[in-house]
């Protein structure tokens, strides 16, 4: 007992702690890597909200990481640049349409509903591509002009790496502890439920299909926030970030980190980085090796690193 | 109609396409009684269950909890309606700990379960409602436990607290002995009868242990071939030659 509180505690405040003072100590190549994993590890956080604690593996998350990106995109370009603003209507669309694709797709379980989501992200990946007059098609919409924040009566821009790292690493922080409540609330304890016997729920008394919608878009809001945040880290929305094989990315994180650990799919966006970095050092067909470690990890980390670590430090604890 | 019926069933029937597998079953169950339905294996015990309990809506027939239609609800509404059932093959959630298995329905009761902050063992009330479900069913040791760890009979009785922790006003229970041991019959016997006695809570058993039916129905209710064959106490029944033929795999003659 006594093991886990501690490591519940001191893990995260040491994880924040090193975050806070990262940007001091590293080249600022790595903190812009650094931007990029806590922006794509908030992604995969809340859609593990989907694949960990509700059972359902969405393969459509771009779809709504794309519609941040673009609202973020089309409001700079006409003039709006409050970063509040930009944010909040970021993920307000999201949650829209995440509500909408929720609805349509909630019903179906395991393959069929990683397929349905697909399909959806796939009709918006189509829009985003083919509505040229909106979104340019595949050239993407570039961002010249970055939002500004009034801090404390200091004008503060983020057109510099370490300025932009703080405004994700802040954003994310807060996206983050939010997704913790919301898991450890008393609908996160019945979303588990569902996952792990959606009859007995609905045997007593629970509205399963409702459960799961509303699990649906707040990970589709989440994940838009996401997508705001990294149309202002790169300056561009592109109909890539909505493809499917985008979507792969938050699947492919939460399983290398772990789907039983809520910082699992953190973790696991990190490794994905931190070895996308060293293997481009050797070769250009990085996703070969990924393919390799991914793997492994599949058979020596059962529960993801971060998961099978954290039962293996505890094994014999309590729960 | 009015009755003092607390579940009363009226000529229901389902099919699984032209095959009736249960037809033209009536039966009236009052309050606080402990009823049993028994039939030999594929009489259509389960199917009648599934088709009160919301599981599908029925083909044929009504369904009345305490006088309220409640014919073709999905199971949610029903279990709002006050009847609440556990199944033949156990249906709990193994891999969370006891007392949030038990956490689950008190939380969908209290119309908490869309409740995005706190956490749901902060709450003085629930931990104590948690125990005292616990304490019913003789689990209140093993509350942190996670279930995937726990004995089947344990199991079994976590789905027993499942099902108290709604408090329903009648709970349906498919086979509840099935797949224990002797021992662990013997004490789901008594805890039934236990439940019985002291909450006034309408109990509707399907056994096909006769040892079972016999040693805690008040009524027993008899499903051969999807009709129902015969009703009364167990010594009626236990003497009913047409039940004895069923059950030994005669044709009955009518």
């Amino acid at each position: 007992m006594a093991l886990r509180a501690h490591l519940n505690i001191a893990g995260p405040a040491v994880l924040v702690l090193v975050l806070m003072i990262a940007p001091l100590l590293v080249p600022t190549y790595w903190v812009m890597i650094l931007s990029e994993i806590l922006i794509l590890g908030l992604m995969a956080v809340s859609f593990n909200l989907l694949l960990g604690y509700s059972g359902l593996l969405s393969f459509g998350q771009g779809a709504f990481f794309g519609i941040g990106a673009y609202s973020a995109a089309l409001m700079l370009q006409a003039g709006y640049t409050n970063l509040f603003l930009i944010l909040l209507v970021g993920m307000l669309l999201a949650l829209i349409i995440a509500a909408v694709v929720g609805f349509f797709s909630v019903k179906l379980d395991e393959i069929f509903f990683a397929m349905i989501t697909l399909g959806f992200g796939m009709l918006l990946f189509s829009i985003a591509h083919n509505w040229r007059d909106v979104t340019r098609g595949s050239d993407g919409l570039p961002v010249f002009v970055l939002p500004t924040l009034n801090f404390f009566g200091a004008e503060v821009s983020f057109y510099s790496p370490i300025h932009m790292y703080y405004l994700v690493f802040s954003v994310v922080l807060v996206a983050i502890v939010l997704l913790w409540l919301i898991v450890h609330s008393p609908f996160g304890l019945v979303l588990r439920a569902t996952r792990e016997n959606k009859q007995r729920v609905s045997f007593v008394g629970g509205k399963v299909n409702l459960l799961r919608i509303v699990a649906f878009t707040i990970s589709g809001t989440f994940t838009g926030l996401a997508g705001v945040l990294f149309c202002l880290f790169n300056s561009m929305a592109t109909p890539e970030f909505m493809h499917w094989s985008f979507s792969a990315k938050p699947v492919i994180m939460s399983i290398i980190g772990g789907t039983g650990v809520f910082l699992g799919p953190l973790f696991g966006a990190a490794i994905f980085f931190f070895l996308e970095q060293i293997i481009i050092r050797f070769t250009e067909n990085w996703m070969l090796f990924l393919g390799v470690v991914l793997v492994l990890i599949v058979i020596y980390f059962p529960q993801g690193v971060l998961g099978t670590l954290k039962s293996k430090l505890l094994k014999g604890e309590p729960k | 109609m009015k009755s003092d019926a607390v579940l009363r069933i009226d000529n229901l029937g389902h099919d699984y396409g032209k095959f009736k597998v249960i037809e033209n079953i009536s039966l009236s169950i009052g309050a606080g009684k402990l009823s049993a339905l028994i039939g030999p294996n594929g009489a259509g015990k389960t199917t009648f269950y599934n088709a009160i309990s919301g599981k599908f809506p029925p083909t044929r027939g009504r369904v009345f909890l305490a006088d309220e239609d409640v014919t073709g609800l999905p199971s949610h509404r029903i279990v709002d309606k006050g009847m609440c059932r556990s199944f033949q093959i156990t249906n709990i959630f193994t891999h969370l700990t006891v007392q949030e298995n038990v956490a689950i329905p008190l939380i969908i009761q209290q119309k908490k379960h869309f409740k995005m902050f706190g956490n749901a063992f902060k709450n003085g009330e629930m931990i104590h409602k948690v125990r005292q479900v616990l304490e019913q069913v003789g689990l209140a040791d093993r509350g942190e436990q996670v279930v995937a760890n726990l004995a089947y009979g344990d199991k079994r009785l976590v789905e027993m607290a499942i099902v108290l922790a709604r408090v329903p006003r009648v709970i349906l229970l498919d086979e509840p002995t099935a797949g224990m041991n002797p021992e662990e019959t013997e004490n789901m016997i008594r805890l039934i009868k236990k439940l019985a006695s002291v909450s006034g809570t309408t109990f509707f058993i399907t056994e096909h242990d006769m040892k079972v039916v016999f040693s805690l129905a008040e009524k027993i209710y008899v499903l051969h071939q999807g009709h129902l064959l015969a009703e009364g106490t167990p010594e009626e029944i236990r003497s009913n030659t047409e039940v004895q033929e069923a059950y030994l795999g005669r044709k009955v003659h009518a």
